[in-house]
């Protein structure tokens, strides 16, 4: 199954998301996955099909996002504590990212075509080489496409980021990048892989974040389903977006933020693809 | 595919809809409350009864809880009713998250309510900011509630005082590798609150589940359990919340 599905939108769904895209329609939208494995022994399967047809659903959603005009969708696919599975189901998660990145290679010109910018956001370094070097690969191809952003969690928690940013910027105020009075409330957002979501949508009925973008979460509507991912439908995700609609606190205004910040921002961006380029040419 | 006016009157239409469901829905569970409980401003020796029947049942620990406090929407009388709650219900911490900043002011107004409805009920409320408002423990081991005031100042605005401390070396925070980790962060920065667990369960009303900046750091495991739609807080509603939180299964990422 690819990554961004053709033809899985059919008449009656097109025209609810171009009535329901009518309003307002959040501009980052972020899900916890959960339920495959619910989902697969329901059905009496593998775990790991469970995981399989959890993708599947994912490329069917990234459609949906893209029909209603949603640039930014964030997934949270692996965490750092996941490693703590057996090591069986570990490995078969590994093997369907590795099965999943390599199809995106396969397929980048459809995914150029759409559009879809894929970041990985993680701790990396705790990724198997071989597939460290094919998600820097996926990165560094789509790296100029703007229209949907598609973030996934991988080797995730949202604890870990916040640590990660801390390391960056001790670092460029020891390398006197920054000064102290530059810590800040916008800067450290900035620093963080993720950005704010507007709209955080978890299935399968657990009602709690699981470590997931803690620091962004601050204005986000959070919206918990009963349903198993592997059976979100559109009619879900539409229900979810009118629930925003209802309630969502008004958009944050943009904060300018001084010289030395940016250009501190910006190295560390450059540093970033430098690393990525570094794992991709001697893993 | 569609003309823009027909976009407009069908998108209209949908929250028209909506929004008439949820009136009804609205409508419904207020008739329902007020045939089973008259409103009321103290905790009610019947409140205490049906804690104590249910909580047998409610076998998962909760260690901390934290209400969502919105002054415009919850009386001080309200608060003070789910903190002898919570010290019948036996939870060791309560914490108000207050997000109109009225409640830190009006600590006081809370304290006296909260006195007015123990009468009787056995056990020790501790206030961790007003230590000077705490009553005198006489050794027994009667059950102790420690309340909080949270803002949203010691959320995010305390983890950036935490890397600015780490930054100009006024803390030391150890980096066993390139990158702190979690681990070594959350060291640091347990210094910085008073020594709390993290919470294990969030109570909030209205429809609207958001944190509004409380504490990121320490609730990634925290539940989010809506009290009720229309912002009512009665026993009813509090006893059904602790057994949604009972029926939470919690995995550890495994």
């Amino acid at each position: 199954m690819s990554w961004v599905r053709e033809n899985c939108v059919s008449f009656l769904e097109l025209l609810c998301i171009k009535v329901v895209k009518t309003g307002r329609v959040p501009q980052h939208i972020a899900f916890i996955m959960d339920g495959n494995r619910r989902f697969a022994k329901k059905n009496s399967v593998d775990s790991c099909a469970g995981h399989y047809k959890g993708f599947d659903k994912l490329s069917e959603t990234l459609k949906w996002c893209l029909d209603l005009g949603i640039p930014e969708v964030t997934v949270y696919a692996f965490s750092i504590e996941n490693f703590k599975r057996s090591k069986e189901e570990v490995d078969g998660l590994m093997d369907l990212a590795r099965d999943k990145f390599q199809r995106l290679m396969d397929e980048l010109d459809q995914i150029n075509e759409w559009g879809v910018r894929i970041h990985v956001a993680g701790r990396l370094s705790l990724l198997p080489e071989d597939l460290r070097v094919l998600v820097s690969k996926a990165m560094l191809a789509t790296r100029y496409n703007y229209k949907l952003r598609l973030n996934i969690a991988y080797a995730y928690t949202g604890r870990d980021e916040i640590s990660r940013a801390a390391t960056h910027i001790v670092d460029g105020v020891k390398n006197n990048e920054l000064s102290p009075q530059d810590i800040d409330d916008e800067l450290v957002s900035r620093t963080l892989e993720l950005g704010e979501a507007e709209l955080l949508v978890r299935t399968s009925g657990e009602v709690r974040l699981s470590d997931f973008m803690l620091w962004q979460v601050s204005n986000t509507v959070l919206y918990f389903t009963d349903v198993l991912w592997p059976e979100f439908t559109v009619y879900n995700l539409l229900a979810a977006i009118i629930h925003f609609q209802r309630n969502a606190p008004p958009p944050k205004a943009v904060v300018d933020i001084s010289e030395t910040k940016q250009e501190f921002l910006n190295k560390m961006e450059r540093q970033r693809w430098q690393q990525i380029e570094k794992y991709v040419s001697c893993p | 595919m569609l003309s823009w006016q027909l976009r407009q009157f069908l998108f209209a239409l949908v929250h028209w809809v909506v929004n008439l469901l949820v009136a009804i829905q609205n409508v419904y569970s207020r008739l329902r409350i007020k045939k089973c409980i008259l409103p009321q401003d103290e905790v009610t020796k019947s409140d205490i009864r049906v804690i104590l029947k249910h909580l047998p049942r409610v076998t998962k620990k909760l260690k901390h809880l934290v209400i969502l406090a919105d002054t415009d929407k919850h009386s001080v009388s309200d608060l003070a009713r789910m903190v002898i709650w919570s010290l019948v219900a036996g939870i060791s911490y309560v914490s108000f998250y207050d997000s109109t900043g009225e409640l830190k002011e009006n600590e006081e107004k809370l304290f006296l309510e909260v006195e007015r409805n123990k009468k009787g009920v056995p056990g020790c409320i501790k206030w961790c900011r007003k230590p000077d408002l705490n009553g005198y423990t006489n050794g027994m081991q009667a059950h102790t509630v420690y309340i909080n005031i949270f803002s949203c100042e010691d959320g995010r605005p305390t983890v950036v005082q935490c890397i600015r401390q780490i930054a100009e070396d006024r803390v030391v925070c150890s980096r066993e590798s390139a990158e702190y980790t979690a681990q070594e962060i959350d060291n640091i920065l347990m210094l910085m609150y008073p020594s709390i667990p993290d919470p294990e369960l969030v109570l909030y009303t209205g429809p609207l589940c958001c944190t509004r900046g409380l504490l990121p750091w320490q609730i990634r495991l925290t539940e989010f359990i809506q009290l009720s739609l229309d912002h009512s807080i009665n026993i009813d509603n509090f006893i059904g919340a602790l057994y949604r939180y009972n029926k939470c299964d919690q995995r550890f990422g495994k």
